[in-house]
């Protein structure tokens, strides 16, 4: 069927990249190389002076039509660390209360100067809208429950860091996948690298297995935590929304907390070097709860500060020539 | 009034479900007389200079199109559509015949909206426009609207299309009022408490893309509750846009029962799929299997095999568009590949009587935003046509099929008589190319609404002229005015005899 056929293209790893709308249109290769540049990243945020001149005369805009506190400031603490202009731009609701058209607003930031766009909104598919009607780079900074591939790239180098490899290493993500921005763009990102990896969460939170298999064919779906945790490398626990208990995907909190929660009692059951990773922000007692997340296992600072690293390398990517 | 005579066509009767090589002459706004090819004819080209000759070789000449189902948008969207526009680009696709949906602003649900509306027609309407009454008041799915009043000035079916009647009772009570009236009862059906917030068709797509889903069962749910209260009442049902297999498979077993139940599909329903909404991202190596998931139960069990390779024959081409292209957004959303197996062979088989295009025109800010927030619909009766004829031109389905739903499967739901281009009948007529080949562009629509997923598509199939009471109300270039080209439609071959 002409549509089902991929013609085998895939960039080459030196090939300047426009946009990163998710991580589907990223090879391992390229994959390999952002991390590789996010370690040099790291070690210019381990100097006294954390910035160097590099993206000097480049102007990025941090445009925020959903809440962020992290990943707005790691966004802009990237791009300082490169001696970039940042510009915050926080817009509240969608484009279209407001009254002016998200198109038109994206053509105002470009006509100000704007070079690299960081982007940030609450409908899946917007990056795509936007790099059409922008001429400079997007960067997704979350849309939806489409995409978050900086995030997953954060994960991806925290893992690398740990483990020095991703390949072949059993990953366990626990919460609201059907939701989730964050587990759609680490599956891209962790299936390219060759990892295991298994969803867990209750069928409300999950939809049927074929709908997965379709774009990620060797996942692994189920509602049992405990046996996913079984040979476990790493488990990554996502923010679970108090909406969803209202809107009726969950009889309470109380009852996921019982059945999906990270504790204690479920990590000893891992191995000692069973990684506990969690995005943020964190509802401590209903996902995780504080005692795992300040284990010695927890990795879920070092995401924090790999993120910035890892958005530096970003940058440098689409800015640099 | 000029004479007109359409000479050398391939004449095709839905109701006989022949094809003839012939001419007809057209006198006083009616068919006059029709001649067989092997008959003689009679010199009328030297009669006088009132006839004009319509050469029409190598096109096929049908009984003008009906749409069932049509958004003219006046009152109170005149910027998305006018009757004017709506109804020209009607003529444009063949149709000579549209049935105007009631969700305007206000809405069809007055006597007086109606006479307003027949009023406009009249005076700027290119095809012959009916219209459908909102079956309560303000589409509000409460009060039973005046529905005899309704139908006494013009309606000729009810429903609230664009919202389903949530509470049963009152579908009930419409519909047991509607059969007192001998009208149908068009339902949209659509249990919005099983796609709240949704963007497009729940499945494997709208996973990775990360949008709500709207699962099959809100659209199958609703179906078997209409079913079951047509059942009760014996009111005459018709399913709009059915776009569910599951739907087809309701709706086939009912009919089978002895309900009286029509449905009707529209053409994206019958030839595009969820993975539209993907665009070009189905380009990219990251989709390595798009296996359909496996059905269980009844389902599994209608899984046929002759439609392997039938879309590897079709042309069209979703990788032209962006990911999240609004313009793949409608209701009910585009479905899934079995969804869209089952539709077809619901239409090979009578399942389904109608093919109609629920055409929804936008102006291009509705559609120009986040794909979630974007208005829902087509502009379809531009490409109906060349549309459902990649079928045909795929295998399958065949040409008399396609359109027998375009023309008698719309006037048996009407409770009309049949349409076949016999001597008396008005002429309402459709010629059209079957093998012309032509890439669609949204700016020579004729509707106000360029919202077409198909921009930049190559399509087969062109209607080259359509007469609506006798008069051209749309002509395809030179049409008809020089005589030459092939014989007959080399898609005919085989099923038109010898001369």
């Amino acid at each position: 069927m002409p549509h089902q056929t991929h013609t085998s293209h895939p960039p080459s790893p030196t090939a300047r990249r426009r946009h990163v709308c998710d991580l589907d249109d990223f090879t391992r290769e390229e994959i390999e190389e952002v991390l590789e540049t996010a370690d040099s990243m790291k070690e210019i945020l381990s100097r006294e002076i954390k910035q160097v001149p590099t993206l000097r005369g480049t102007t990025v805009i941090n445009m925020f039509f959903e809440e962020s506190t992290r990943t707005r400031i790691s966004f802009e603490l990237a791009a300082r660390a490169l001696s970039a202009t940042v510009v915050n731009f926080t817009g509240r609701g969608s484009s279209v209360e407001k009254g002016e058209s998200l198109i038109d607003t994206v053509r105002t930031i470009q006509a100000l100067g704007a070079n690299i766009l960081v982007l940030r909104h609450s409908q899946a598919g917007v990056p795509y809208l936007v790099s059409h009607h922008f001429k400079g780079s997007v960067i997704n900074a979350g849309d939806g429950c489409h995409a978050h591939p900086t995030q997953a790239l954060l994960d991806l180098f925290t893992i690398q860091q740990k483990f020095d490899r991703i390949e072949r290493l059993n990953v366990v993500i626990v919460g609201d996948i059907l939701h989730s921005r964050v587990a759609r763009s680490n599956l891209w990102g962790l299936t390219k690298m060759e990892a295991n990896v298994t969803l867990c969460a209750p069928p409300t939170l999950l939809g049927p297995l074929p709908f997965w298999h379709a774009s990620w064919p060797n996942v692994r779906l189920s509602s049992n935590l405990d046996e996913c945790l079984d040979g476990a490398d790493v488990v990554m626990a996502l923010r679970l929304q108090k909406e969803r208990q209202q809107a009726g995907l969950l009889p309470s909190l109380r009852e996921y907390s019982r059945f999906f929660a990270l504790t204690s009692e479920r990590l000893a059951a891992t191995s000692a070097h069973t990684l506990v990773m969690h995005p943020g922000p964190m509802n401590e007692g209903v996902e995780i709860t504080p005692e795992v997340a300040t284990s010695p296992q927890s990795v879920i600072e070092e995401q924090v500060t790999n993120g910035v690293a890892v958005r530096m390398a970003l940058l440098y990517r689409l800015a640099g020539e | 009034m000029v004479r007109y005579l359409i000479k050398n066509g391939s004449i095709l009767d839905p109701v006989q479900r022949v094809i003839t090589l012939g001419h007809i002459l057209i006198e006083d706004g009616k068919v006059s007389r029709v001649f067989e090819m092997t008959d003689q004819t009679p010199d009328y080209e030297s009669a006088g200079n009132d006839i004009e000759v319509i050469h029409a070789q190598a096109c096929v000449v049908s009984p003008g199109f009906t749409d069932l189902h049509t958004h003219l948008r006046e009152p109170g969207e005149e910027h998305k559509e006018t009757i004017a526009t709506g109804t020209l680009a009607a003529a444009r696709g063949g149709f000579t015949t549209v049935c105007a949906m009631p969700n305007t602003q206000p809405p069809y649900d007055t006597p007086e909206v109606v006479r307003h509306v027949r009023y406009i027609s009249r005076r700027k309407a290119h095809v012959h426009v009916d219209i459908v009454g909102a079956a309560t008041v303000g589409r509000q799915g409460q009060a039973l609207t005046e529905m005899a009043q309704l139908a006494e000035a013009g309606c000729i079916a009810f429903s609230d299309d664009g919202s389903p009647i949530e509470n049963p009772a009152v579908m009930r009570n419409a519909m047991a009022y509607a059969s007192m009236l001998g009208l149908p009862m068009m339902s949209h059906c659509e249990d919005r408490r099983l796609n709240a917030g949704w963007a497009m068709h729940e499945g494997a797509v709208s996973v990775r893309l990360g949008l709500p889903g709207y699962p099959s069962a809100a659209e199958e749910a609703q179906i078997a509750r209409d079913i079951a209260l047509a059942e009760h009442t014996g009111a005459h049902l018709h399913i709009c846009h059915v776009s569910t297999a599951g739907g087809v498979a309701l709706i086939r077993h009912a009919k089978e029962r002895g309900v009286r139940v029509t449905a009707e599909v529209t053409p994206h329903h019958l030839t595009l799929t969820d993975r539209w909404v993907l665009g070009s991202l189905m380009t990219q190596e990251v989709a390595p299997s798009w296996a359909s998931p496996p059905r269980t139960g009844s389902r599994a069990r209608r899984k046929k095999k002759p439609n392997d390779g039938l879309r590897s024959q079709l042309k069209l081409n979703p990788t032209l568009l962006p990911p999240y292209d609004p313009r793949t957004r409608v209701s009910p959303p585009l479905r899934g590949e079995d969804d869209v197996e089952a539709l077809i062979e619901g239409l090979s088989d009578g399942t389904i009587d109608v093919i109609a295009t629920d055409h929804a025109p936008h102006a291009t800010v509705d559609k120009a935003c986040e794909y979630g927030l974007a208005a829902c619909g087509i502009s379809g009766l531009e490409t109906a046509l060349a549309l459902v004829l990649t079928l045909v031109h795929s295998g399958a389905l065949d040409l008399m099929n396609v359109v027998s739903r375009l023309t008698e499967g719309p006037a048996q739901v009407l409770g009309r008589s049949p349409s076949s281009l016999r001597p008396g009948q008005r002429a309402d007529i459709v010629i059209f190319d079957p093998e012309l080949t032509w890439t669609v562009d949204a700016a020579t629509f004729a509707s106000k609404g360029k919202n077409t997923p198909l921009q930049g598509q190559e399509l087969k199939g062109q209607v080259m002229l359509t007469m609506a009471g006798g008069s051209i109300v749309f002509r395809h270039g030179n049409f008809g005015k020089e005589n030459g080209g092939k014989p007959r439609p080399s898609i005919l071959e085989g099923i038109l005899g010898e001369e």
